[in-house]
């Protein structure tokens, strides 16, 4: 058997991989083997390959169910990178945030296979992210006392929280900083 | 220009073989991948795209306190420097790739490394010498947190940290351990061990040369999932299976001492001798022997020699580093040749310093 990466040297090597999915096997001489492998692991290297993974689900329709399987389906469209969800399925890569919105509904499928069935994180939230959480919160609920200020007739109070309510959005506007 | 010394400097900070279980964890690394939010990632991105998120890292990162940051795109190293920074584990080989446009920031003492326009917009990287996990993720995420006050990172409630592939979305992170299982893998344990190791959602990656044994006996331990487990959950995992892999391999490596000592010493000693003598060392002969000779430090079989020295061989016998030493492009042969001849006169460097009288306190 010759190796699969120069197909001039006999294969020597077998390149074996594990994952959750089961094991991958690539034959290769020696000289193939040392250099895409030894101590170059790359921490990149996709665990599993994605596109493989992705596109054999392709045929089944599995995740655009409910259209004809002879219809070449395209699926929703990325309004910012014009990736389809096709297209995703075939790369395996996202083109650019957006995509995330534009195929939100699908995505927890998606990702329950490659993640041992999590759709949802639960890490790290940038700081940034919960400062303008906790502004919006706090809009919310100026924006609350001032209706109540309103429905009891206490106007000057209700103008009081409506300046505070502007100036909270103004931080939001500026991106949370003050 | 400043950055030469990263690519001239062949012992990198996680060499040293210091850190806990540095006998047998060889480094530690820690990856988190972090888009932008406004600009196309990387795969579909113009070279004015890209030179806008080159522009934006470079910035963001002057503001990190406590490190300095020495940044150079890939397009201005050639090829074989690129090469040199791929066999020093300080960029990916995926960064070097000649369709992109990215390009790298590295800490004076080459522990952090922020790739810009890989897959991601951004990979932070922070590796260190043996089992070093929560010091590598801690140094990461002090990193991110700062370049997160002057960069609007591209993050969904749902989904965490939104990356170019779905096997990084949620936190971004990989984190990988490098370990030498010599023990395990003579014993052929390892093939029943594996198997289980991949069904707790971790990846283990080796290349396995005549019957199973693995090239050098390395292997590379890493997290698959990313979405639905913390940080500090998919560190944790990761700890135990480590933990219990170093503990594996001690009591194989006893194992194999009780047994067969005088074959064991042989198999050790000869290929002590083949990389002391060789003339020609082929690399995969070159990974076997260093192996051999690692392990027969740990045991305490062969002595004279410093770990520091064996790491500094496994990255010196690269075909990159090889050619930059000789400073033009070498054949296959040519390079064995080479390989051969450098490991002999640094052993034998290392000896006379050993053997002479008291080496000058460092």
């Amino acid at each position: 058997m010759l190796c699969e990466n120069c197909k001039e040297r006999p294969a020597t090597v077998v390149f074996k991989q594990e994952t959750m999915n089961g094991a991958t096997e690539r034959h290769l001489c020696d000289k193939c083997a040392f250099y895409s492998q030894t101590f170059s692991f790359s921490p990149d290297q996709e665990p599993l390959s994605i596109q493989q993974f992705l596109a054999h689900w392709l045929g089944g329709t599995e995740l655009l169910s409910g259209q004809k399987p002879n219809e070449v389906v395209a699926g929703p469209e990325c309004p910012n990178c014009s990736l389809t969800f096709h297209r995703f399925l075939d790369v395996g890569k996202f083109g650019c945030a957006t995509c995330y919105d534009t195929f939100r509904e699908q995505l927890p499928r998606v990702f329950a296979k490659l993640h041992n069935g999590n759709t949802s994180h639960s890490g790290k939230i940038p700081v940034s992210l919960n400062e303008r959480f906790a502004l919006k919160k706090k809009l919310d609920d100026i924006r609350v006392k001032m209706r109540e200020a309103v429905d009891n007739e206490r106007f000057e109070e209700a103008a009081v929280l409506r300046d505070e309510a502007n100036q909270v959005k103004q931080q939001l506007a500026d991106g949370g900083d003050d | 220009m400043s950055f030469e010394k990263f690519i001239k400097r062949e012992l990198t900070g996680w060499m040293v073989a210091e850190g806990e279980h540095s006998d047998i964890v060889l480094s530690t690394r820690i990856r988190l991948a972090r888009n932008l939010q406004d600009r196309l990632f990387p795969i579909c991105s113009s070279k004015e795209e890209a030179q806008r998120v080159k522009e934006a890292v470079d910035q963001a990162v002057t503001t990190v306190e406590e490190h300095q940051f020495a940044g150079i795109s890939m397009a201005d190293l050639s090829s074989l420097e690129r090469q040199i920074l791929v066999e020093k584990h300080l960029v990916s080989p995926q960064l070097i790739e000649p369709d992109r446009y990215g390009s790298v920031l590295l800490s004076e003492d080459e522990t952090i490394s922020i790739m810009v326009n890989e897959e991601d917009h951004i990979r932070i990287q922070c590796i260190y010498p043996g089992f070093q996990i929560d010091t590598a993720y801690e140094q990461a995420d002090q990193v991110d947190s700062e370049l997160e006050r002057n960069l609007e990172y591209a993050f969904d409630e749902a989904f965490g940290y939104l990356t170019s592939c779905p096997s990084n979305t949620g936190t971004g992170m990989r984190a990988s351990v490098m370990m030498h299982l010599p023990a395990l893998t003579i014993t052929k344990q390892i093939e029943r061990i594996i198997p289980a190791i991949s069904r707790l959602g971790m990846v283990v990656r080796g290349s396995y040369g005549e019957g199973s044994e693995a090239l050098g006996n390395i292997y590379q331990i890493s997290n698959q999932i990313t979405l639905g487990k913390s940080e500090s959950e998919i560190l944790k995992d990761l700890e135990s299976i480590t933990k219990r892999l170093i503990a594996h391999e001690k009591k194989s490596r006893e194992l194999l001492l009780a047994k067969s000592e005088v074959h064991l010493e042989n198999r050790l000693f000869r290929s002590l001798g083949t990389i002391t003598h060789a003339r020609i060392l082929p690399s995969a002969e070159a990974a076997r022997c260093l192996s051999d000779v690692r392990l027969g430090i740990d045991l305490g079989i062969i002595q004279n020699i410093e770990m520091t020295i064996l790491n500094e061989l496994m990255i010196f016998m690269q075909p990159g580093f090889l050619q930059h030493f000789k400073g033009t492009e070498l054949t296959s042969e040519q390079r064995d040749v080479l390989r051969a001849q450098l490991f002999r006169d640094r052993l034998l460097m290392a000896r006379s310093t050993v053997e002479g009288n008291e080496p000058e306190e460092s």
